[in-house]
């Protein structure tokens, strides 16, 4: 874990990390990163990745329309919208 | 008429011998809020709203068991139209359309929301100190933690405001604050409870339940919050038994399992004293204990903070200042207004580990971290299914201690990481698990955790139950023994 590696995921996390941050950052996720490499000790040859406690899940309903369109409701919470879409920068020039 | 300390039970005989109206009882805990404000339980409040349900059910009591039941809400469960911050700055203008299903469920029970606890940002912590509003207070003294994450619901608790609250737990958020706030707490199996407008941390450890002063008041709560949500395809579709029916039954015969790889030898001799004396008391009521083997268990918490950071890193992708929430003021392009929404809405420990989470995920590590923490979670959840082959239960400290101070942990995470060592293996496993008071240990209270089989949170109950109706740890409050 070095400085480069820490920015990569950061940028990829989209969030900027301040210089005062930076290096106590690195530091603790060497740090993390160190103790979840313990994990190397299990033998897990052939065990298969459990993702979830239950592995019956996702089930399907049927495809029925059963909420409302509250599209006034949702937009009236975004930090900036009009009366059809959520507004952000503009994206194409 | 005083209505602090009192349990549901308590209070709902007080409703119904009229000894107290509806409305006066949510007067009287609003008063209790007031009078502990220094605490910082609660982030917001619903002070009308509650006295306007009490007053309708002074004028026309409804049939539901919970009947005006003041509980604290969690911030992290969606209310309808009452702010829902989840401890961070980045929700902190945020009021939901609709309201959590177990909120929901809660609230169609007669029960009535007075106000939404404080809590770690996001319920990544475990002292509380993560919340952008500010430390809560643990009751049993000025500088202690109240733990975390759901450390307001527990404050709130043992403070005696309100009889209940509602929590969730990820990796041990109502067990560690139930053992350190000397109050009961439940985490239902994986799926016993709808997560459908929780906000999400870890969806595959998720999970909310109870937390009060006793067992019975747990189950009550619990009977009224589990239900099949076809909202929520992780729901699980089984019968809800009545979870107060066994509770009187005797344990004679309970088989209680003692995990061999827990090593007590490393803890505060005085927490090692409380946990014994609780085993001959168990013994007394005709429990007996057989020591098992879990094998995996120590590789709990790594796999945790893989797993965890790896879906936190998930499902926090979706606060990016567009739709709800905070934006950040004047970006210049899309792709700041992402960048500084995030670093100026998260805090540190939040940040810290999006960032584990995402380098985890990141092509070349996967397979190294994240599939490897995937398959030793199947290893320790097939360690739990051998072990219930010959135990009922399984029993532990629910923490290393008791509540600690603020700022002691210092700047290292893995020193809080570490905090819950006996509390994340269920939320790994999918198991029910809950936490009740069981001594002292220097004046402040802690817990013994109780870790149970698939679906049987009822045996669970029943175990915690039997305890608390032949000792009195959980009728202990900071200003002396409860009358």
């Amino acid at each position: 874990m070095d400085k480069k590696t820490v920015s990569t995921i950061a940028y990829l996390s989209r969030l900027s990390l301040n210089e005062k941050n930076e290096d106590k950052i690195t530091k603790d996720l060497e740090n993390i990163i160190k103790f979840v490499d313990q994990l190397n000790e299990a033998d897990t040859k052939n065990i298969e990745p459990l993702a979830s406690p239950l592995e019956k899940t996702a089930k399907t309903r049927i495809d029925n329309v059963t909420a409302k369109n509250r599209k006034e409701v949702f937009l009236e919470r975004s930090p900036k919208s009009n009366e059809d879409y959520f507004l952000v920068p503009r994206v194409v020039e | 008429m005083s209505v602090q300390y009192k349990t549901i039970k308590e209070l709902k005989n007080m409703l119904n011998e009229k000894e107290i109206s509806y409305t006066e009882l949510i007067q009287e805990t609003f008063l209790n809020i007031k009078n502990n404000s220094e605490l910082n339980a609660f982030i917001t409040l619903n002070e009308e709203e509650s006295l306007k349900k009490a007053n309708n059910l002074d004028n026309s009591p409804g049939s539901g068991s919970l009947n005006g039941i003041p509980i604290a809400q969690k911030d992290l469960f969606c209310t309808k139209d009452l702010k829902t911050t989840c401890g961070s700055n980045m929700l902190s203008n945020f009021v939901p359309p609709y309201s959590a299903t177990v909120i929901e469920n809660l609230e169609n029970a007669g029960c009535i929301s007075v106000g939404k606890t404080n809590m770690d940002e996001f319920a990544m912590g475990s002292s509380n100190e993560t919340s952008f509003y500010g430390n809560v207070q643990n009751p049993w003294g000025e500088n202690l933690v109240p733990g975390g994450s759901s450390g307001g619901s527990a404050a709130a608790i043992a403070a005696g405001i309100v009889p209940a609250a509602s929590g969730t737990d990820t990796g041990g958020s109502i067990r560690q604050p139930a053992s350190l706030c000397g109050i009961s707490g439940l985490k239902p199996t994986y799926g016993r409870i709808s997560r459908w407008g929780m906000i999400a941390f870890a969806s595959s450890l998720d999970q909310a339940g109870p937390m009060a002063r006793t067992a019975e008041d747990c189950a009550l709560l619990l009977n009224e919050m589990c239900s099949h949500d076809e909202k929520d395809t992780t729901s699980i579709d089984e019968a809800v038994p009545d979870f107060t029916e066994n509770l009187n039954s005797s344990i004679k015969g309970l088989k209680i399992g003692l995990v061999k790889e827990f090593d007590l030898s490393k803890l505060d001799n005085n927490v090692v004293k409380v946990f014994e004396e609780s085993k001959k008391h168990y013994e007394s009521l005709g429990a007996e204990f057989i020591e098992i083997s879990l094998p995996n268990i120590s590789l709990s918490v790594p796999t945790y903070y893989v797993v965890a950071p790896a879906e936190c890193s998930s499902n926090l992708s979706r606060f990016d200042g567009v739709k709800f929430g905070k934006r950040c003021d004047n970006p210049k392009d899309l792709e700041e207004l992402y960048i500084k929404t995030r670093s100026e809405g998260f805090g540190d420990e939040v940040k810290r580990r999006i960032l584990i989470g995402s380098y985890v995920l990141s092509a070349g590590f996967y397979d190294a971290y994240y599939k490897k923490a995937q398959q030793v979670r199947r290893l320790i959840k097939n360690d739990f299914d051998s072990a219930f082959k010959n135990v009922d239960i399984i029993m532990s400290p629910t923490t290393r201690g008791a509540a600690f101070e603020v700022g002691s942990k210092g700047d290292d995470p893995i020193q809080m990481y570490l905090e819950d060592l006996f509390t994340i293996p269920a939320n790994l496993a999918g198991l029910p698990a809950m936490s009740i008071p069981n001594g002292m240990v220097d004046s402040k209270p802690i817990g013994l955790q109780l870790i149970g089989n698939f679906l049987d949170e009822s045996r669970l109950l029943q175990a915690a139950h039997n305890f608390q109706i032949s000792t009195d740890w959980h009728l202990k409050t900071p200003t002396g023994n409860k009358s």
